[in-house]
């Protein structure tokens, strides 16, 4: 019990304990049906590309393009829906863009050889471009009230379509990561990609594989955002990447590889959501948010270093 | 789906009721308690503070005992904060959320959600684009006579005779390419404008180093130039010390849109003789109360329902020209600011 609490997850789930209560204390709303989802919809597509970017970092690579890919995919599909196209066409095809822009990063990164940091910032450059190109400084919207209604009423009774993605997902990359031969080679070769190569592993399909998820996923909560907001921007999702690659260090995932879990990262999600939520309700304005929350970063990265140092104190001592 | 039909009844009702015309401008019970929130396109602008000042008065002047907040997002999340505010506001059944709209129509889902729980969504300073989901828009002047106040401008600095260039924003930015159009339009319709020459058109990205070097590219390119003309409060600005540092100031003046904060100097020392903007602290008042009156219930929020605001007088509730099917209140004129006036108006 006492090692549990001591684990980065035991922490995250204290600290997440205290939020709760606090929130609950403070604001009569909070525990409110509606808001709670809410407090879920208000961030759902960062979340849901959360879930794929800890596989990435865990895999010693990023992925910086995630925001532009959902700006992308949602002004492609405001574009093919304003030039006529049927929107269940219009899905696979911007689903499609996300595939194919997976596989641009992950074919540069691994047959090319270039880092995932350098190629992923030139194609969160493209793809905002292409997206900018699509839509130029219009707002599209007026879609059909079946896609607007997925993103934004209740599908299975109060509970949204892009809630259950969310549980879906997690779920599924919970049992890759957890309990699978795939989820396994993750950690390997994020520890030591040398090693894993001596050992037979074909670190350069698991990388594309790696990457071409993260696109597709990230289409996806792309048009997540165009059904829950109605309509699209050439801005759409600036910037949300930086929240993404927040989420997923603060649960605990090391940005050299290697180390961290998908609970980490859902702890994580429980903790900045409802942060956030909790100070919305106080009425505490957006640089406060900002500022609480790069705190709370700050945190994570040198916390486990105090604790490090700590441990290792006596043993030198003994030695 | 459903929220469309209600709406639908809504605006029906609306338009039934609109058939009879109020003949005297409602007076606003004072005192009563809703909660509401002024919401900037982001924080830290000095306009949007001084809308909020106006709101500040305005909810001391008619004693609501609710509480009246200022908040918004941080400039990089500001369509993200926007959303997730009007979406709070409406679990915290404010009674009202004062909003200047920098998300487009993506607000439009949040800002119904918040009118089916019962919170009015008034804009100001920019509209929500479809109308979706707003109350009514608070509208600080008419965009059409912004070209004839330019132009009238021009015409006093000028004497009625020389050349003058403009220095816009950017090459796409919506507001002031219209606006720009506008002048235009104002130069050719009147004879006494006859003898201006606009000369060119430039951009300084609204950014202050762009713009400075835009100015004084402008002057060396058109030897005879006599006025730079800038409706931007950037723009505006970095011309005024690019004269004032080159000491042009005697042969090109500066005019446009600007804050008399910021150009009280130049004004003062004759390089900016005048310039237009509207006043933020009316644009907040005036949106305070009528965001009060729907709150409580006293205002309907149907066109040609008049009341009145304050010091400031009786305003309408009126179609939206721009915008088919909205509702609009035309706060209007332009304030032109002066040697006599800008000294008062930039504290």
């Amino acid at each position: 019990m006492i090692k549990r609490l001591q684990s980065w997850e035991g922490l995250l789930a204290a600290v997440l304990v205290v939020i709760f209560a606090f929130n609950a204390l403070m604001t009569p709303e909070f525990l409110g049906i509606g808001n709670q989802i809410n407090l879920f919809q208000l961030s759902i597509e960062k979340i849901i590309v959360a879930l794929v970017m800890t596989l990435i970092i865990i895999n010693a690579e990023i992925d910086l393009s995630v925001g532009s890919m959902m700006g992308l995919s949602a002004c492609a599909f405001g574009y093919l829906f304003q030039n006529g196209i049927a929107p269940p066409v219009a899905i696979a095809v911007c689903l499609g863009i996300g595939v194919l822009g997976g596989a641009v990063n992950g074919w540069f990164i691994t047959r090319v050889g270039l880092p995932s940091l350098v190629v992923t910032l030139a194609t969160l450059i493209g793809f905002r471009g292409l997206a900018r190109v699509m839509v130029e400084d219009r707002g599209i919207g007026d879609f059909p009230d079946w896609f607007d209604a997925l993103g934004q009423k209740g599908l299975l009774g109060p509970i949204p379509f892009a809630l259950i993605a969310f549980v879906l997902l997690f779920a599924v990359i919970y049992v890759v990561l957890e309990r699978s031969g795939f989820g396994r080679k993750t950690y390997v070769i994020g520890s030591n990609r040398d090693v894993a190569e001596f050992a037979g592993i074909d670190t350069a399909r698991h990388k594309m594989i790696l990457f071409i998820a993260s696109g597709a996923v990230s289409a996806f909560a792309g048009l997540l955002y165009a059904a829950r907001v109605g309509a699209v921007r050439g801005d759409v999702a600036l910037g949300f990447e930086l929240d993404v690659i927040t989420i997923v260090l603060l649960g605990g995932v090391s940005i050299f590889g290697g180390k961290g879990t998908l609970v980490g990262t859902l702890l994580s999600v429980l903790i900045v959501l409802n942060l956030r939520n909790g100070m919305a309700l106080l009425n505490i304005t957006g640089h406060i948010q900002t500022g609480v929350i790069g705190l709370l970063l700050i945190a994570s990265v040198v916390v486990p270093r105090i604790r490090l140092t700590r441990a290792k104190a006596p043993k030198e001592a003994s030695a | 789906m459903m929220m469309k039909h209600v709406l639908g009844a809504a605006a029906a009702l609306m338009l039934g009721g609109a058939s009879f015309a109020y003949a005297e401008a409602l007076k606003l019970e004072g005192g009563k308690s809703t909660d509401m929130v002024l919401l900037p396109k982001f924080l830290g602008i000095l306009v949007f503070d001084q809308a909020n000042e106006g709101a500040q008065e305005a909810h001391a002047e008619l004693a609501n005992p609710g509480k009246l907040e200022f908040t918004g997002p941080t400039p990089e999340n500001s369509v993200a904060g926007q959303i997730e505010i009007m979406t709070t506001a409406a679990t915290q059944k404010l009674g009202a959320v004062m909003l200047s709209n920098n998300a487009g129509d993506q607000i439009a889902p949040a800002a119904e959600a918040a009118q089916a729980a019962g919170t009015k969504v008034v804009t100001w300073d920019s509209p929500v684009p479809s109308g979706a989901g707003e109350s009514v828009f608070v509208a600080q002047v008419d965009f059409g006579s912004i070209g004839v106040v330019m132009a009238d401008m021009a015409h006093s600095i000028l004497g009625g005779k020389g050349q003058m260039a403009v220095l816009s924003a950017t090459p796409d930015a919506a507001n002031q390419n219209a606006w720009i159009e506008a002048m235009k339009v104002a130069l050719a319709a009147d004879a006494k404008y006859a003898d201006i020459e606009l000369v060119d058109v430039v951009y300084g990205d609204d950014q202050a180093e762009v713009s400075y070097n835009r100015a004084l590219a402008l002057v060396d390119k058109y030897p005879d130039l006599g006025l730079i003309m800038s409706p931007t409060t950037v723009g505006i600005q970095a011309s005024a010390k690019a004269m004032q540092d080159e000491g042009l100031c005697d042969k090109v003046k500066v005019s446009g849109l600007g804050l008399p904060s910021e150009m009280v100097s130049y004004t003062m020392n004759g390089c900016a003789p005048e310039f237009a903007l509207w006043d933020f602290r009316d644009l907040g008042y005036l949106t305070y109360f009528t965001a009060y009156g729907l709150a409580t219930g006293q205002l309907k929020g149907e066109v040609g329902e008049s009341f009145t605001a304050g010091r400031m007088g009786d305003f309408t509730i009126e179609e939206d020209p721009s915008r088919a099917g909205s509702k609009r209140i035309l706060m209007g004129p332009f304030t032109v600011y002066t040697k006599d006036n800008v000294e008062a108006a930039a504290k």
